[in-house]
């Protein structure tokens, strides 16, 4: 049995965010003769306690059973009020808003315009409230365990986490070892930690603790189901070295026949390695791995007389014939911390980086200056004729950030302090060298950032206010062109070496995440939030979260913080044991559906299927919804051809009315 | 092309006989004149009156999703019998893409493929050589047509009265068939399809005053939509109330609403068969608005329907790299 609505309107002064622009009394008044309302006030601040504490005394005494809420947009308020009219009795589902603060009284100057505008609007939110439907939230179980992707200290972290608090971890790294972009990096600003000896003990708890399962050189290859209930499959590539049996002793990469032929992704290629290897010694595991596109065996059939790793190996582990292998298992939620590709130098021709062998980019510096690095820790560079040491260095900030041309808009937050920490370093190996830093800003805004851009100043490294237009060749020296913009001096400035400081960039294969997990980007290409704000570490698809610069760029701290914080969020549903499934999701009419599963194709959710009805004696193909993936996003609706699946409180016959009531339809 | 009609009708008959079976759709010649009719044919003797020549334009498919699924008597068995199905390669388009849209399911139906070279335009043909009442026959003869009337032969050059669809085909071959009756034909020469390249030649004042031109003469009586074999939906926007999207008011404002709502309906979905246009009392060209929108979700999108019976329905499908240049 229906009730009779009685609809109270509450409009919110908002302090004067509204009240400036809209006569909130006086659509309180034109609220007041709509019908089915019988009371309509106003409040200076309706989110507040008083002010539900208002709503709910009128629906304890004037027996309302209809709310409609004129303020702000629903996406911050509206599980506020949701909450408040529950507690006095009334289904949460029976709320509307109208938004008349973005949509109406912030763009609006003038008063009247404002006020009749706010009129239509509550007017149409009165004309829906009344035709809403009651609904109830639901449980189901969620999986106590994670995936996290991607093994990077964002997902180390993330992993280790939830790990220690007694959860399973699935921990994917689509490269033979663990420890990401940190591994390569030297030294860590601002306190010169060695980024190795940080993170490799991390790498190896990650590895060694109890309940992460490290599914290393492997990927994602699909992931099914809903917040509590992923189904993930996962593709773990032939490392063509039996993972068991190998000790990582290294006999094998020492007597390959292709030994150190091969340039080291770790190193930045500007190191080599064999065609079985181990990315860097520190690697976790420790496992020999075959590059398949370039052992001889795996590539061309025949390696000498017999494959000489296979010949040497005294564990046996060699397995030319190991295939790929897939492991399906369950979790509740997932991280996604698949971290960034560094600026493609390439992409800015004017700086050379093609073309002369001196100019570096920020990435290959990292490996320089590094103890384990290709050269040991030399800053060396070759002049044409013997390796020296250079004399003059520069560093470039902000290539490939805060640069529109190549579609960076963004800062990518860390180069001004790694440049700067990459100035000190040389310092320190080259107390002679002549440094210079072009800048645009210098942006040091962490802490201790502000102290140690001030002692690399004080190291005797110049910065130099200019954007460099062009780097060319002048003999053996390299000319930075730039003009120095404090002073407004074009500069041609003669030097040895080019350090480019490059951005972070999206993943180029980041797609493949966001299919997998049908998350979006926002406008700088980095996986997008649920809320810049409040929510940055969920995402649109619950149970699924960020860490690190997966999300956008961010030093280790905040990588580190975040990965924390998404271990944190993920959490929640683990143990909590029960994930609340979204009341508002579409419903079929299976009188009418005609089976075509436009919506099955259409639904970003996977969230519905085909099942065979009896209608009147015909079996016939109906749409189903499975409530727990709908996010009742109403794509569904919009392809049906017959009107048969609506999205609850959203339905034609409750909008429709909404849309008549401002006017535009008839 | 030679079709053989003795073989149509062997094959029809012994297909019209069996158990699976409801009954089969095809081609008989009409009460008078050029007319040919449709033909239910529910056993083996029926087969005796079918027909294909180049009078054959109806594209028969539309009878698919027109039969109703009744209710099952209390006890009773429900009756899934297939339906046998005579196609030429436009129609058979339509078939693919209402398997495309699980409008018909694959085991509902059995297409028996006319190859076909290239149908009459009947309004052309009567244009030229007066209709009378005396049923007429038609024939393929080479390069030509040839008319059979009151014991006599007249030959009429191809071209001459080509339907304009035929003139565009690209598949005059079944792409679905069950079983193929006779050789698969040639495909020819296209014709340039000058009517829709002269629209997007004028400039937007131009075409919206063609259009308002043709919409005005709109008479609104659906005609296009029911004999459209994709225009099956049981819930047809244009027969709501509640709201009411098209008012019946036949007015230029309530005509090209209907037009421009049925034109985007079928982007993507329309298969080019020209049944809307020959059937429109009104002479508005529809076939050009239709093959317009066709033609831009095939340079767009590089789509186009009623080929591949797998593929996905096209306005239910979404690729993140879908141009959107058009979105202001």
């Amino acid at each position: 049995m229906t009730e009779k609505p009685k609809v109270g309107v509450y409009i919110c002064h908002c302090g004067i965010n509204i009240s400036s622009t809209v006569d909130v009394d006086a659509v309180a008044e034109f609220a007041q003769k709509l019908p089915n309302v019988k009371v309509a006030r106003t409040y200076s601040y309706m989110c507040s306690d008083p002010g539900q504490v208002l709503i709910k005394k009128d629906i304890e005494e004037q027996g309302l059973n209809r709310i409609v809420v004129a303020s702000c947009s629903p996406r911050m308020h509206e599980p506020t009020f949701r909450k408040a009219i529950s507690e006095a009795g009334v289904n949460p589902y029976f709320l509307e808003m109208a938004n008349i603060r973005e949509q109406c009284s912030w763009v609006h100057e003038d008063i009247e315009e404002g006020t009749a505008k706010a009129e239509k609007l509550v007017s149409a939110s009165v004309a829906k409230v009344r035709l809403l439907e009651a609904l109830e939230t639901k449980e189901v179980d969620a999986e106590p365990a994670a995936l996290v992707i991607g093994a990077g200290i964002a997902g180390i972290q993330s992993a280790l986490d939830i790990a220690d608090a007694g959860f399973k971890v699935y921990l994917v790294e689509k490269t033979p070892s663990v420890g990401g972009r940190m591994a390569q990096l030297d030294k860590t600003f601002p306190t010169l930690d060695c980024s190795a000896c940080i993170l490799t003990p991390k790498m190896v708890d990650a590895a060694s603790h109890p309940n992460i399962e490290l599914l290393s050189y492997s990927e994602v290859e699909e992931i099914k189901g809903f917040v509590g209930n992923f189904d993930v499959r996962v593709r773990k590539k032939a490392r063509y070295v039996d993972f068991d049996k190998c000790t990582g002793c290294g006999d094998c990469a020492t007597e390959c026949r292709v030994k150190d032929r091969f340039p080291s992704e770790f190193d930045q290629g500007m190191g080599k390695r064999s065609a079985i290897y181990l990315p860097f010694p520190q690697a976790v595991p420790a496992k020999y791995t075959i590059d398949p596109e370039n052992c001889l065996y795996l590539s061309r059939g025949k390696c000498g007389k017999s494959p000489k790793c296979q010949d040497v190996c005294g564990a046996g582990a060699i397995s030319f014939d190991q295939e790929d292998e897939f492991v399906e298992f369950k979790v509740g939620a997932v991280i996604v911390a698949t971290g960034f590709d560094p600026f493609d130098a390439s992409r800015k021709p004017e700086y050379g980086y093609d073309d002369y062998p001196n100019v570096i980019t920020g990435m290959e510096m990292e490996r320089l200056v590094s103890a384990s690095g290709p050269t040991g820790g030399k800053v060396k560079i070759f002049n044409g004729e013997e390796e020296i040491e250079p004399k003059e260095v520069a560093l470039i900030k902000c290539v490939g950030s805060r640069d529109t041309s190549v579609g960076n808009e963004y800062c990518s937050r860390v180069c001004c302090m790694y440049v700067a920490k990459q100035a000190h370093l040389i310092r320190d190996k080259l107390p002679d060298a002549n440094i210079r830093i072009y800048y645009m800003d210098v942006r040091a805004f962490g802490k201790g950032f502000e102290e140690f851009y001030d002692r690399v100043r004080r190291e005797n490294v110049r910065y130099i206010r200019g954007n460099p237009s062009e780097i060319f060749k002048r003999g053996n020296k390299l000319v930075v062109k730039v003009e120095d913009t404090l002073t407004s001096t074009p500069l041609e400035d003669e030097v040895d070496m080019v350090v480019l400081g490059v951005g972070l960039e999206p993943r180029a294969d980041m797609r493949g995440v966001m299919d997998l997990l049908r998350l979006s980007q926002s406008p700088d290409g980095f996986f997008l939030e649920a809320h810049p704000k409040l929510r940055p570490v969920d995402t649109a698809t619950d149970g699924v979260f960020l860490a690190g610069c997966a999300q956008g760029p961010k030093d280790i701290p905040d990588t580190v913080a975040q990965a924390k914080g998404a271990a944190a969020s993920a959490m929640i549903p683990l143990a909590r044991g029960k994930v609340t499934i979204n009341a508002q999701v579409a419903t079929v009419n299976e009188a009418t559906c005609r089976g075509c599963s436009f919506c099955v194709s259409i639904c970003p959710y996977t969230a519905i299927e085909m099942v065979t009805v009896n209608r009147f004696g015909n079996e016939v193909e109906v749409a189903r919804v499975n409530e727990a993936l709908c996010k009742g996003c109403g794509s569904c609706s919009a392809a049906c051809l017959s009107d048969s699946i609506q999205p609850k409180s959203f339905r034609d016959s409750q909008i429709l009315p909404q849309i008549a009531a401002l006017g535009v339809l008839k | 092309m030679k079709m053989d009609l003795e073989q149509l009708r062997k094959t029809a008959a012994e297909v019209a006989a069996r158990e699976e079976v409801k009954y089969l759709v095809g081609w008989k010649q009409g009460t008078y004149g050029y007319r040919v009719a449709p033909a239910f044919v529910e056993d083996a003797a029926g087969a005796a009156e079918l027909i294909f020549s180049p009078l054959c334009t109806a594209n028969l498919a539309t009878y698919l999703t027109l039969a109703e699924q009744l209710p099952v008597p209390r006890g009773g068995e429900p009756d899934d019998r297939k339906v046998a199905l005579m196609v030429k390669g436009c129609d058979s388009r339509a078939v693919t893409q209402l398997l495309v849209e699980k409008g018909i399911e694959r085991d509902e139906v059995v297409v028996i493929g006319c190859p076909c070279p290239g149908v009459v335009d009947a309004a052309l043909l009567a244009e030229k050589y007066p209709e009378t009442e005396e049923p007429a026959e038609m024939k393929w003869d080479g390069e030509n047509f040839l008319l059979i009337r009151g014991g006599e032969e007249t030959k009429i050059a191809r071209n001459e009265i080509l339907a304009e669809k035929c003139r565009l085909c690209r598949y005059p071959n079944p792409v679905v068939s069950d079983i193929m009756l006779g050789e698969e034909v040639e495909t020819w020469d296209l014709a340039e399809d000058e009517g829709v390249q002269e629209l997007e030649n004028r400039d937007v004042d131009g075409r919206a005053e063609y259009w308002a031109e043709q919409f005005d003469k709109c008479v609104r009586c659906y005609s296009c939509r029911n004999v459209c074999p994709l225009c099956y939906c049981q819930d047809c926007i244009l027969d709501r109330l509640n709201p009411t999207w098209v008012n019946r008011s036949v007015n230029f404002s309530e005509n090209t609403a209907f037009n421009i709502a049925r034109a985007f309906h079928l982007a993507g979905r329309c298969i080019e068969c020209g049944e809307c246009e020959r059937v429109c009392p009104a002479n508005i060209p529809l076939g050009k608005l239709n093959r317009k929108l066709a033609r831009e979700v095939r340079d767009k999108y590089d789509f186009e329907p009623g080929v591949d019976p797998d593929a996905e329905p096209f306005q239910a499908s979404f690729k993140p790299d879908d141009p959107e240049d058009f979105i202001l």
